[in-house]
């Protein structure tokens, strides 16, 4: 049976077109927003790396064209961490996590490079307020204060891009175009290996990341420091008060804004929620539109060929045989409709599109596949009942 | 209620008197056939009494609107008679299931309609095979052999990749008988076979059919408006307003 509904199906494929057509499209706009929620789902399940949690942001400002001496500002981070509820204090680059600021750039180790990566400055206590898991090695600390290199920390995903199977630590590597002679501080040595990160977003995939040693006695200026609070559970406005009333404290000149990382959090994250949700809503509402042609081309369909259906009848065939028939005929549509679908939909593993793993592309094929299969099957259900009850010898009288 | 007095000893009218030696292969009693709207009740067929022998070759005539179509269709299981008994080989269907009439239907009867009834989409041969396909157990090889060798019967061997647009009135007739042998058929009923053929054409038809009564014993039954053809056949049946005139 199976192979006349083929024979059937392919002999009417004129017939055929627009329904497989419209199996087609949906089932590549299913692929797509599959994609991207399995993508978006699968980077939401992932651990962030670090614990943002009872972490705030303090951006100190030493206003318009106005530089803060490097004294100063380890003052604040003295009184800052003396605070009653505040447990560390680390000072970093403006690249914060969860706010739109990056800083990136490639490396190269004897000639090999490494994806892009994000590069953050980070000093000896960031490790601690962030809790990162340490893989291998360790952070910075006092004892890299002779170091001829520039020390830095680096995930897993860069550790294995750029070293493979060979021992990271100590190894040395440099941007990826150093120019003929680099400078010390140019040439990075790796201190340690912390997990994978996920810095920009809750539905970000991690990003290779390398954290570069803030060295405690450079004495350049700063116009803006980026220092990272953790507090204690439970602490709130009045914490936040205070640290603002410390930094005033120390230079007037000063001004001291204080997020929580977690608000900054939530903020970035819905500048991905609005466009994910806005798609799915866009292809919800054109599956309505096909499920309801469908279903309107199946009716139409039913109530043409009632003659055939008759014929059927009187051949042997039962009113649920004529059922199945009608809602196999549908299935074997959407087998060309989602086989073409498929073809598409598998260049994109294949070509490595939009830099992603293969795994979300085959689950959003075999996603998308079971939804169309699913949307035709409820589709072509009521005409098929309907065709079930139609009366053989009504049919074949009409005719 | 009426249906039980209907079936009931005292109520059952005798069938149709059934010769000696002949097996009645189809029987039917006491069958009425009512439509009903919401307004209007016609009545279809009137206490008809009918036995249709193994290997008789029968016409049924009558004017327009008689009952003949109904008459065919009810015979055929394809409908259900308002009241009185059908019996296929002596066993009563009235209790049937869908599924066992559907089965019987594809077993012991094959239909020849006047518009052929031929799936424009399929090629001859899988035209024939389409009462195959409702028979469980059988091969895709054998379903091909059976319809090539009924296409072989009827004359068609050169036409089997050809599509039903491609064919004469005749020719597409001859499917449907093909169609209608293909399953290995007891009872051939045919309504109205040469209605949309011109003389010679119908002419072959008849031929055909006759020959696949006298050679293979199919029993035959059949509605036409022809006389002439009618004559041809072995007893000819008339109906008037329901109800069966002779």
């Amino acid at each position: 049976m199976l192979r006349h509904l083929f024979t059937l199906i392919w002999n009417r494929k004129r017939a055929n077109l627009l329904l497989i057509s419209e199996v087609f499209f949906s089932f590549v706009v299913l692929f797509g927003v599959g994609a991207v929620l399995i993508t978006v789902g699968k980077n939401y399940l992932a651990p962030h790396g670090f614990n943002y949690e009872q972490v705030w942001r303090l951006e100190v400002r030493a206003g318009q064209g106005s530089k803060m001496p490097r004294a100063e500002l380890d003052d604040v981070l003295r009184q800052v961490k003396a605070l009653p509820g505040v447990q560390t204090v680390a000072l970093t680059s403006g690249n914060v996590p969860f706010i739109f600021s990056v800083n990136n750039s490639e490396f190269a180790y004897k000639g090999k490079k490494s994806p892009v990566t994000n590069n953050y400055d980070a000093d000896d206590h960031y490790a601690e307020v962030m809790q990162m898991h340490l893989r291998e090695g360790r952070w910075f600390a006092q004892t890299d204060d002779g170091s001829n290199h520039r020390p830095v920390v680096i995930t897993q995903d860069l550790r294995e891009s750029m070293f493979g199977d060979e021992p990271a630590l100590g190894k040395i590597f440099t941007y990826g175009e150093p120019g003929k002679d680099p400078k010390p501080e140019d040439e990075f040595q790796v201190m340690g290996v912390v997990d994978n990160v996920n810095m920009e977003s809750d539905f970000s995939a991690p990003i290779p990341a390398v954290w570069k040693r803030l060295i405690p006695f450079d004495t350049t200026h700063w116009e803006t420091a980026n220092v990272l609070v953790r507090v204690a559970p439970g602490e709130g406005g009045i914490l936040q008060e205070k640290i603002a009333r410390t930094v005033a404290g120390v230079t007037r000149q000063w001004t001291t804004e204080v997020r929580v990382m977690d608000d900054d959090r939530l903020h970035r994250r819905m500048f991905t929620l609005v466009p994910v949700v806005g798609l799915c809503l866009m292809g919800l509402f054109l599956i309505i539109n096909v499920a309801l042609g469908l279903f309107g081309v199946l009716w139409y369909n039913i109530s043409q060929r009632r003659a055939e259906i008759g014929l059927r009848r009187a051949m042997g065939a039962t009113g649920a045989g004529i059922g199945w028939q009608f809602l196999g005929e549908m299935m074997v549509v959407t087998t060309f409709g989602v086989v073409l679908g498929s073809l598409l939909a598998a260049q994109f593993p294949l070509l490595n599109a939009f830099d992603l793993p293969a795994q979300p592309y085959v689950l959003a094929i075999g996603a998308a596949a079971g939804a169309v299969y699913f949307i035709t099957a409820l589709c072509a259900w009521q005409p098929s009942r309907l065709a079930a009850a139609i009366q053989p010898a009504v049919a074949l009288r009409e005719e | 209620m009426e249906n039980l007095l209907a079936n009931s000893p005292e109520h059952r009218t005798q069938p149709a008197a059934v010769p000696n030696g002949a097996t009645p292969v189809l029987q039917l009693t006491n069958i009425e056939k009512v439509y009903q709207t919401k307004t209007i009740e016609t009545v279809a067929l009137n206490q008809v009494n009918l036995t249709i022998n193994r290997g008789e070759f029968v016409s049924i005539m009558g004017p327009s609107g008689c009952g003949k179509s109904t008459l065919l269709s009810l015979m055929g299981l394809l409908d259900e008679p308002s009241s009185g008994t059908i019996e296929v080989d002596g066993r009563a269907v009235t209790s049937f299931s869908d599924k066992e009439l559907a089965n019987l239907r594809n077993l012991k009867i094959g239909f020849v309609f006047q518009s052929y009834h031929l799936i424009n989409d399929l090629s001859v041969v899988d035209n024939v095979e389409v009462p195959l396909l409702y028979r469980k157990g059988m091969s895709g090889k054998e379903r091909r052999q059976r319809a090539l060798t009924a296409l072989d019967k009827v004359g068609l061997s050169a036409r089997t990749a050809h599509f039903p647009g491609q064919l004469s009135g005749g020719q597409r007739q001859r499917v449907a008988i093909a169609r209608a042998l293909a399953g290995g058929p007891e009872i051939i009923l045919a309504d109205e076979p040469t209605g949309n053929l011109d003389s010679v054409m119908g002419e072959e038809i008849m031929e055909l059919l006759m020959d696949l009564n006298r050679r293979d014993g199919v029993t035959v039954v059949m509605v036409t408006h022809d006389e002439q053809q009618a004559l041809k056949t072995e007893r000819v049946i008339r109906f008037f307003d329901g109800s069966q005139v002779s």
